[in-house]
């Protein structure tokens, strides 16, 4: 009967790998091997079929479409990750050491700004940017996803220093250790793996915003989404060129997916369930 | 009792610094406390609310054209966009976003965790976890672009194979037909938020507790799936309300999908409130009407937000 009802869940197990990996490579796999071809292949309809005839110059052109717009999320979100996760330590730890009604408050205000759909402040954001100019430079977008990100970057890291014991704190405090003293040199140094996951995930959120991005940008801070769509929709039937684009485009967050998983995933789950 | 000491060099530097004023509890230590660790946060806060309030405030002005106008129209704004064609057929596309994408993912995510947790084979956990979840770091342009290629129907990628395998009858006009467009684009959803959904059920089913009651049961010879519908599934609510909450938003604030592979055609047939939003507010500038759909918006989410955040509350001051 055990022995049975193993080799049941053994076959669905195998089964579930086959569905879900012909519905998760085939993407991949089209986007490889269309960003290949050229645009006469494709319409031959046996672009699915790898040739040796590969078109690298599929990429040059791609990135060179896309580089400025690149480099301006990598700075953008760059600096943002930096800034949120700063000030993601410092809120984090206020909501989760000092107990007061205020902060229970705040908790509630944090809890309800973190999921706050873009929309409900976009109008507002984008004319305040405009109106200071502040949308022509850098510093613009910059500050409104730092406003977006910290309600986020505070919940994680509060959920990270949670998890971390208080006993070497409050041997810290006896010594008369002030609170600051406690977060930057005992609490913060002990939370970097906590620091990394909020990172990642603050950097993923920004590159791969499109909204706030596209409402926001002028053509000299475009960003790579924004550029993609561009793309997309400048170059209608050339696929190769799409597909080219967007796996250049992917390439940072995969890169950390694939290398950082582990915080990835913390990040992911501790940002859900929220402490 | 003291359980730890603090490593010796940072306490002495605490102990060489911590004279005079800067004490713990005196009045400059509250006000550097206060500055240090509460003033940025406030900041975000006071400006985040104050736009939602800016806009709320927008939404019953009467700003048409590219210039503020703040004169004060009561509901105007609502009552035309309650009188709009397309505001409902907005709505009913927020619903079936809501429907077809939140309870299907739930539903197989649910499946595949708890597959994961009791299969045995080798390596098939971080296989399928890698595998599934890979979308959740690409943006919703990149996958929008790539199902775009998909779902192309004449020479795009699914009816090129259905083609090649002789399934013909399964061609479709995916995007480009009217009455079914939108669950092609729910399906992009779905596919992208499979693999957090995943990892968030699996990590609801690893409390001790509910361990032991899988074991309880499996020695009183209860099948495994009576095991997930009767055991796991009343003790994982708090996992299932989480993942749901997440989900809603989500699904109710989905922008960048329509915007990027329908562009809400063919007609408005794929329009959804947030790119009716969009349109409104940065194409035909009656910025009022925009805000207007940003409240609800707002409020929709809102209603999902408050039960989530009450029982984070809860946990997190527990």
């Amino acid at each position: 009967m055990r022995s049975r009802s193993k080799r049941t869940i053994a076959f669905l197990a195998i089964i579930t790998a086959v569905v879900l990996s012909i519905a998760y490579l085939l993407p991949i796999y089209v986007m490889i091997t269309t960003s290949l071809k050229t645009p006469y292949e494709i319409t031959q309809r046996t672009y699915l079929i790898p040739s040796t005839d590969v078109h690298f110059e599929n990429y040059t052109k791609a990135f060179s479409l896309i580089k400025n717009a690149m480099l301006n999320s990598i700075i953008v979100s760059g600096t943002v990750t930096v800034i949120s996760s700063f000030f993601g330590g410092l809120s984090g730890f206020y909501l989760s050491r000092f107990r007061s009604k205020f902060s229970k408050v705040l908790f509630i205000l944090v809890g309800i700004a973190l999921y706050l759909p873009y929309q409900a402040i976009l109008i507002p954001l984008v004319q305040f940017m405009a109106k200071t100019k502040l949308a022509l430079t850098y510093a613009g977008m910059i500050m409104s996803y730092t406003f977006l990100n910290v309600p986020l970057a505070s919940i994680l890291m509060g959920t990270f220093f949670m998890s971390i014991p208080r006993e070497i704190e409050e041997a810290a405090e006896m010594d008369g250790a002030t609170k600051r003293q406690i977060f930057f040199r005992i609490v913060s140094p002990m939370a970097m793996p906590g620091y990394a996951s909020t990172a990642i995930l603050v950097f993923t959120q920004v590159w791969n915003e499109f909204l706030l991005a596209l409402t926001l940008s002028t053509p000299s801070t475009t960003t790579l989404q924004v550029k993609l769509a561009e793309v997309k929709g400048s170059f209608v039937a050339l696929y190769n060129l799409q597909m080219a684009a967007a796996i250049i485009g992917v390439i940072v967050p995969i890169a950390f997916f694939l290398l950082l998983g582990r915080y990835f995933i913390r990040g992911i789950l501790a940002g859900a369930l929220k402490g | 009792m003291v359980l730890f000491h603090c490593p010796d060099k940072i306490s002495q530097k605490i102990r060489e610094r911590g004279e005079g004023s800067k004490e713990p509890g005196s009045m400059r230590d509250k006000i550097l406390n206060f500055l240090v660790f509460l003033l940025p946060l406030l900041l975000v806060l006071i400006i985040l609310y104050g736009m939602l309030f800016w806009t709320f405030y927008i939404s019953v002005s009467n700003w048409r054209g590219t210039s503020p106008n703040y004169e004060f129209v009561g509901l105007k704004w609502y009552r035309m966009m309650f009188r709009l064609d397309r505001f409902w057929v907005d709505v009913k596309n927020n619903l079936k976003w809501l429907v077809v994408g939140v309870g299907p993912t739930l539903f197989i995510a649910l499946l595949i965790a708890y597959l994961l947790e009791i299969s045995s084979l080798r390596g098939f956990e971080t296989y399928i976890r890698t595998l599934i979840l890979y979308p959740a770091a690409m943006s919703f342009i990149v996958t929008g672009t790539v199902w775009s290629w998909m779902y192309q129907p004449d020479r795009g990628v699914l009816n090129t194979i259905w083609r090649f395998l002789h399934l013909d009858f399964l061609q479709s006009g995916y995007i480009t037909d009217p009455k079914t467009a939108t669950y092609w684009l729910v399906l992009i959803f779905v596919w992208q938020y499979l693999g957090i959904s995943v990892i968030i059920l699996q990590s609801s089913f690893r409390t001790t507790e509910l361990k032991e009651m899988i074991e309880s049961a499996l020695i009183d010879g209860a099948s495994r799936m009576r095991i997930l519908f009767q055991v796991i599934l009343p003790n994982i609510r708090g996992g299932l309300l989480i993942l749901g909450g997440l989900l809603i938003i989500s699904a109710l604030k989905v922008f960048d999908i329509v915007y990027i592979v329908t562009f809400g055609g063919p007609g408005y047939s794929t329009d959804v409130l947030a790119f009716f939003m969009f349109i409104a507010t940065f194409q035909q500038h009656l910025v009022s009407l925009g805000a207007g759909l940003s409240v609800v918006i707002f409020l929709m989410a809102f209603i999902v937000v408050v039960p989530y955040t009450v029982y984070a509350f809860r946990r997190w001051f527990s």
